[in-house]
């Protein structure tokens, strides 16, 4: 017997950083560097919103949560489990460009470690991510390398956006209050702390390869707080304008 | 998305004498016998300097309104409500900045880069689509521009893609499948405002109003007053007239209108059962002018936040530039 | 800092001074790659159009989105424009008599008739 309050617990915290992080970078659709690029990227923002709503439809499904419009649209802030990382504003593209490195090769092993969960929702979602997740991984380890290795200003971009999000991208990895001890007795996935480590063997070889210094994980300090309910303050303004429209009457259908 | 609003520029008598000299009048010969034996022109083809000079001129304006077309679809990106139409407006906005990289594509064939049209439009030089200058108010704009705008588009591009030069054709096909889902999925959010709540379906007639003359000036001038260019029809690059075009769009679209309840602000506005054409008050044309020139409510806008766009990239173009690497423009 | 845009993103945008000059150098969008695509195992790659990239990698990554991401697909190639080695459109007339040398194919060769003929003579 599963313990579905945990499960909940996991697929909430998973579905809100997908749903954030699409959301965000959906902001550069039609706004990119260069043509080719906004398409590449805006893909793989419609690829993040589509594994959050897959991730809510588990939840409505199977879990007697919510419709996932409702759950996504009209949820409270305090309610949202999203981690600070995807929480903040775009700024330049070499944050943008940072953030989905670190966040989609964390998506990456996440689901990697999925495709063995006792849980059978999770092994079908991971089998059907596999090939847009290779994609994301392609793409963005392709321009982490291209980019530190295209002279000083670029480099100095890329440094300084790294040094910005690597404790934010830790706090991606936030373990549960609760849950954590049953989800890993159960088999559900392997707990936080394994796919931390999984992340940094993941990271770690395309930044030497980049020439770009990773800090001394052991003195930085993951930023958590999200996947209890304590967010940026960007967080709430976000939730205010995409529900905008829903909002203005919850029960039309739109 | 792009229109008839195309404003074919006006060669300079002098200037044309002087290229026509080049024109030589075999190679001329055989070039017309071509278009008109329905073959298509291909890059390295010989051409008249004025076919290529009004293809460039046709297809830029056709790609700079694809990437402007993005930005008013583009403000309702982050509202959009529920999953499906989130997903299906981003992919919609992406789709258009799809069809602008065709669109640069086909008009690098004929030998200017695409630096340069980006140029020519961030400094005004270069026209777009009148429509998009126009203000997206509410998600109902988002309804009409997907359901009306895109109708538009497809009678014009269907008529294009049937043109004489071979690129431009090529992506025309591309760009006319992937508007069939636009036009859908428009249609789609249309009938779901139309059939909804009383706020939802004033909403969408408020829009409908708004948007009701820039629709209508959107396949370009009557006819009666803009200068027939009979040398483009024959070369097939204008493929059918503004009024032609603006007539077939009102005989498929009307009826779809009207059969949701809703109303269009032109009293005059019926088909005529005799000529079986449609007949409309004529939309304020200086309006039309003035909004090309600069006067439009967003105009000042769609360039500023092209220009951000632009300037905020340059870093990543310019860090991966290899300037001594040999460089041709697209072979077909 | 607002814009005054009806546009929440742009909102949120340092956009610059109305007229503002910007100007993209020559170049500056990279170099083009002709991309092909195959639909199936099995079928030729098939020229669908191009993208500017800085380097064959880079245009791989964006050719997958630009080109296959609706239709089917499963590989593409991408190859610089500048290497692609074409006849010139005036040698066109090289191919003109391909269709009468008739004994380059099956049809070219009456071996029926001749059959015929033979079983007549007996």
């Amino acid at each position: 017997m599963m313990n579905n309050a945990a499960l909940t617990d996991l697929i909430i915290k998973m579905a809100d950083d997908e749903l954030i992080q699409g959301h965000r970078n959906s902001e550069w659709t039609g706004l990119g560097p260069v043509m080719e690029e906004d398409i590449a990227f805006s893909s793989m923002a419609q690829d993040k919103i589509g594994h959050a709503w897959a991730l809510y439809r588990i939840l409505h499904e199977d879990l007697g949560g919510k419709h996932p419009d409702t759950f996504a649209f009209l949820r409270p802030e305090k309610e949202f489990k999203s981690s600070h990382l995807v929480e903040m504003p775009n700024g330049e593209y070499d944050f943008s460009l940072m953030r989905h490195f670190l966040f989609d090769l964390a998506e990456a092993i996440r689901y990697e470690s999925l495709q063995d969960s006792s849980y059978e929702p999770f092994r079908l979602l991971s089998k059907k991510v596999k090939g847009e997740l290779k994609y994301h991984t392609l793409h963005a380890n392709a321009w982490i390398m291209q980019l530190s290795r295209a002279g000083e200003e670029s480099y100095d971009r890329m440094q300084q956006a790294l040094n910005q999000t690597i404790a934010l991208a830790a706090g991606i990895f936030e373990p549960s209050q609760h849950y954590e001890e049953a989800l890993i007795d159960d088999k559900v996935y392997p707990g936080e702390k394994e796919l931390y480590h999984r992340w940094l063997d993941r990271i770690y070889p395309v930044l030497v390869k980049a020439s770009l210094n990773l800090p001394e994980m052991s003195a930085i300090v993951p930023v958590y707080g999200g996947r209890h309910g304590l967010h940026t303050p960007h967080l709430q303004p976000l939730l205010k304008e995409m529900s905008e429209v829903f909002n203005l009457d919850a029960e039309a259908s739109w | 998305m792009y229109g008839g609003g195309y404003i074919f520029d006006e060669p300079n008598r002098n200037q044309l004498r002087e290229e026509q000299q080049h024109d030589e009048p075999e190679k001329l010969a055989a070039f017309e016998e071509r278009i008109a034996k329905g073959e298509k022109i291909e890059p390295g083809d010989w051409m008249p300097v004025e076919y290529r000079r009004q293809l460039i001129r046709l297809i830029e304006q056709h790609a700079h309104s694809e990437i402007i077309g993005a930005l008013p679809e583009g403000t309702w990106i982050t509202r959009a409500p529920g999953f499906k139409r989130k997903l299906a407006l981003i992919a919609k906005v992406q789709d258009e900045i799809g069809h602008g990289q065709l669109l640069y594509n086909a008009a690098e064939t004929l030998g200017k880069s695409r630096e340069a049209m980006i140029n020519d439009l961030l400094s005004g030089k270069s026209k777009y689509s009148n429509v998009f200058n126009y203000p997206a108010e509410t998600w109902a704009d988002v309804a009409v521009i997907g359901f009306l705008i895109d109708a538009a588009a497809i009678v014009n591009q269907v008529a294009n893609a049937k043109g004489s030069y071979g690129p431009y054709c090529r992506a025309l096909e591309r760009i006319c499948y992937e508007e069939s889902f636009h036009l859908k999925q428009g249609h789609d959010a249309f009938i779901e405002l139309a059939t909804g709540t009383p706020a939802q379906k004033e909403m969408l007639q408020d829009a409908l109003n708004r948007w009701w003359q820039p629709i209508m000036h959107f396949f370009g001038p009557p006819d009666k007053s803009s200068s027939h260019s009979e040398k483009l029809m024959q070369w097939k690059v204008k493929m059918a007239s503004n009024d032609d075009m603006r007539n077939q769009f009102l005989e498929s679209y009307v009826p779809k209108i009207w059969e949701l309840g809703l109303t269009l602000p032109d009293p005059a506005l019926r088909k005529n059962a005799e000529t079986g054409r449609w007949e409309y008050t004529d939309p304020d044309w200086d309006e039309f002018f003035r909004v090309i020139n600069g006067g439009g409510p967003c105009n000042m806008e769609r360039l500023q936040v092209r220009k951000w766009a632009e300037e905020k990239g340059r870093w990543v173009r310019k860090a991966l530039m290899k300037p001594t690497e040999k460089r041709v423009l697209p072979v077909a | 800092m607002s814009n005054d845009s009806l546009d929440p993103r742009v909102n949120r945008l340092k956009l610059g001074p109305a007229g503002e000059v910007v100007k993209v150098e020559e170049g500056e969008n990279w170099n083009i790659y002709e991309v092909f695509h195959q639909e199936k195992r099995g079928a030729h790659h098939e020229h669908v159009g191009c993208v500017h990239a800085p380097d064959p990698q880079l245009a791989l990554v964006f050719a997958k989105e630009q080109f296959a991401r609706r239709k089917k697909c499963v590989n593409l190639w991408v190859v610089k424009s500048a290497d692609i080695l074409a006849f010139d459109v005036e040698d066109e007339d090289m191919f003109a008599n391909n269709m009468e040398k008739t004994y380059r194919d099956a049809s070219g060769f009456k071996v029926m008739e001749k059959i015929n003929k033979f079983k007549q003579s007996k």
